[in-house]
């Protein structure tokens, strides 16, 4: 028989503990929401949520935690490896390396979350006028999402950097140019279900506008993908922006990014002999992507409930 | 079925023009003036601006935007793709040599990661909640989290510099052109460029293993007493893998932005690689072109899943 055969598994545990408890007549009513136990239990989930509390606040208060200026050149400590003083070492200027990553991230972070929510706005505002109205507005939207959506992403992002040249502000718009296609569709396709609901139709009986039926009454109840959306585009964003800086058409280089900071270890010396100066940034980028997609994907197992397992 | 491919390949035209049209608009937002590419930079001093006017109308730079749209459009239909800017080369020519070099890496990666993927996907998919189904999902995240540069740079330290197994980077040594040493050139770039591609293809064989996993028929085999093997290979797996062999099309685009990043810490001398360089160079024609052909094999790799898909599962309408 397969099920007895079947290797037992936490939520088998988990449900024996919970079928104790009920046997015993122990079992109390919970009063948290059923969503935010979900995610508590989700041990990926608070491992990813502390790690990436940990990133964005050291970032945040960077000057608290270092004493150095990112950009504070020091002739007299070039190439030093990492010590008590210098965490992360030094690099080729002297630079601290560990304070260059903190205030380097918040300028990675900043760029892939405003990035992210910008793209979210624009899908989401489009997207839901979009589905709940259709008609000629409709169609018109959703040729153009296809027309940005045929691009491979990163072929269109460096296009537009090419012509409009690099920057930090031009870098977001870009961004934002390039990625609202998802959460558009996203959104749309979520009102288009939505739209049929009966409470929509008593909405319209009772003549409200279309403006609010659409965003303050249908929109609240399609926004748990949308949030998990932000949180993975987010981590894509990050992704692409330090890949951009590391091919030098990224931020530009006197700004400390992720991405600039691996940019200036590119040569395979400093790939052999200096390994402070790539390794912390590779390590700390991997790292908080990787906390982001996990709590994306804790808050999609939590609120949708099409993706068990 | 013939009728089906032909409505997907005209509604696909449209969208074809409009993306073209719009490389061409921003081909035409670039910074310079197209006549100061024509004449070597020296000379250009010397030039009279009624010279300057002449050569404009010559080449039918004073058109109207439209009309200058279709005749470039028809110079692409033939084939001819322009000058590089940076040294005069043909773009024609730049493409047909950087082509089959990006197209074995995207060959290698596509098999690597489909390969891969499929399995540990459908590992973990009839081991789900064991610890190796938690290890893979971890591993995948990492996989999808790590900026593929980075891991580009581990590897190379790892695999060239320390345990010198494999070059550093490049295609081939002149005069070594036999299969093997070839292939230990391809070896990391395909790897780093397959890995991270793996962990999409792994989560989605998993949960579509789980799908079919839980549908009658593999009770019904599994009750007729089958050995649990020949359910999960022959019944669940032929029937889960259809829907990842059609997402290959899908991961083209990924493919494409991948290869970029890769061909240029490899040195790979790729399409990739080229663009990246015209990029840098500013090299508009030449990025445009690329950007083009990206799109149009985007297209059409799309074209073919819907086909496929049409194909494979009786289901999909056929209008």
């Amino acid at each position: 028989m397969f099920t007895l055969t079947r290797t037992r598994t936490r939520l088998d545990r988990q449900f024996d503990r919970i079928r104790d408890l009920e046997e015993a007549g122990l079992n109390k009513k919970s009063t948290t929401s059923r969503a935010l136990r979900k995610l508590l239990n989700n041990r990926l989930a608070m491992f990813g949520l502390a790690i990436f509390l940990i990133i964005l606040l050291s970032s945040a208060f960077a000057p608290l935690l270092t004493s150095y200026d990112p950009l504070g050149v020091d002739m007299r400590s070039i190439l030093k490896k990492p010590s008590l003083l210098h965490l992360f070492g030094t690099d080729k200027l002297g630079r601290d390396v560990f304070t260059r990553v903190l205030y380097g991230g918040r300028i990675s972070i900043f760029v892939g979350l405003g990035s992210a929510l910008g793209a979210a706005s624009i899908g989401v505002l489009l997207g839901a006028y979009g589905g709940y109205k259709g008609g000629w507005f409709d169609k018109t939207v959703i040729r153009f999402s296809e027309i940005f959506m045929s691009f491979p992403q990163l072929i269109l992002v460096m296009m537009l950097v090419s012509i409009f040249g690099q920057g930090l502000s031009n870098l977001m718009i870009i961004f934002i140019i390039t990625g609202w296609g998802s959460v558009y569709r996203l959104t749309r396709a979520r009102m288009l279900s939505l739209r049929e609901e009966e409470y929509v139709q008593s909405l319209k009986s009772f003549g409200l506008n279309d403006f609010i039926i659409c965003y303050k009454h249908i929109l609240p109840n399609a926004i748990s993908p949308i949030v998990v959306n932000i949180t993975l585009s987010t981590a894509m964003f990050i992704l692409e922006e330090s890949a951009l800086s590391f091919l030098g058409l990224g931020v530009p280089l006197e700004i400390a990014t992720w991405g600039n900071i691996l940019n200036a270890s590119q040569d395979l010396f400093t790939l052999q002999n200096t390994w402070w100066l790539w390794l912390p940034v590779g390590v700390t980028i991997s790292l908080f992507v990787m906390s982001i997609n996990f709590v994306g994907d804790g808050l999609r197992d939590t609120t949708d409930p099409t993706q068990q397992g | 079925m013939l009728k089906f491919s032909l409505k997907k390949i005209l509604a696909m035209i449209p969208m074809a023009l409009v993306i073209s049209f719009l490389i061409y608009l921003g081909l035409e937002l670039t910074p310079g003036d197209a006549v100061s590419y024509m004449i070597p930079p020296d000379q250009l001093a010397n030039v009279s601006p009624e010279k300057l006017e002449a050569i404009r109308e010559l080449y039918g730079l004073n058109d109207p935007f439209i009309v200058r749209y279709f005749r470039w459009l028809i110079q692409m239909l033939q084939g001819n793709f322009g000058f590089s800017l940076t040294n005069g080369v043909p773009i024609k020519k730049i493409l047909l040599e950087t082509y089959p070099a990006t197209l074995e890496l995207s060959v290698a990666a596509l098999l690597i990661s489909t390969l891969l993927g499929s399995f540990l996907g459908i590992v973990s998919a009839i081991r789900r909640g064991s610890i190796a189904d938690n290890a893979l999902t971890v591993a995948g995240m990492l996989g999808v989290s790590i900026p593929q540069f980075f891991l580009g740079m581990v590897s190379i330290l790892l695999f060239a510099l320390q345990l010198k197994w494999l070059p550093i980077g490049g295609r081939m040594l002149p005069g070594q052109t036999d299969l093997l040493s070839h292939i230990r050139f391809l070896i990391l770039p395909a790897l780093v460029l397959g890995v991270t591609l793996t962990a999409g293809v792994m989560r989605y064989s998993r949960s579509s293993m789980l799908d079919t996993m839980n549908k009658d028929y593999i009770r019904t085999a599994r009750s007729k007493g089958l050995p649990e093997w020949r359910v999960n290979l022959i019944h669940g797996f032929r029937v889960a893998i259809t829907p990842v062999v059609v997402l290959i099309g899908f991961r083209l685009p990924m493919l494409i932005g991948g290869s970029v990043v890769i061909e240029t810490i490899f040195q790979w001398p790729g399409i990739g690689n080229a663009f990246n360089m015209a990029v840098r160079g500013q090299n508009y024609p030449l990025v445009m072109t690329i950007a083009l052909f990206s799109v149009f094999a985007v297209l059409i790799a799309s074209l073919l899943v819907d086909i496929l898909t049409a194909a494979l599962d009786p289901r999909v309408k056929l209008h």
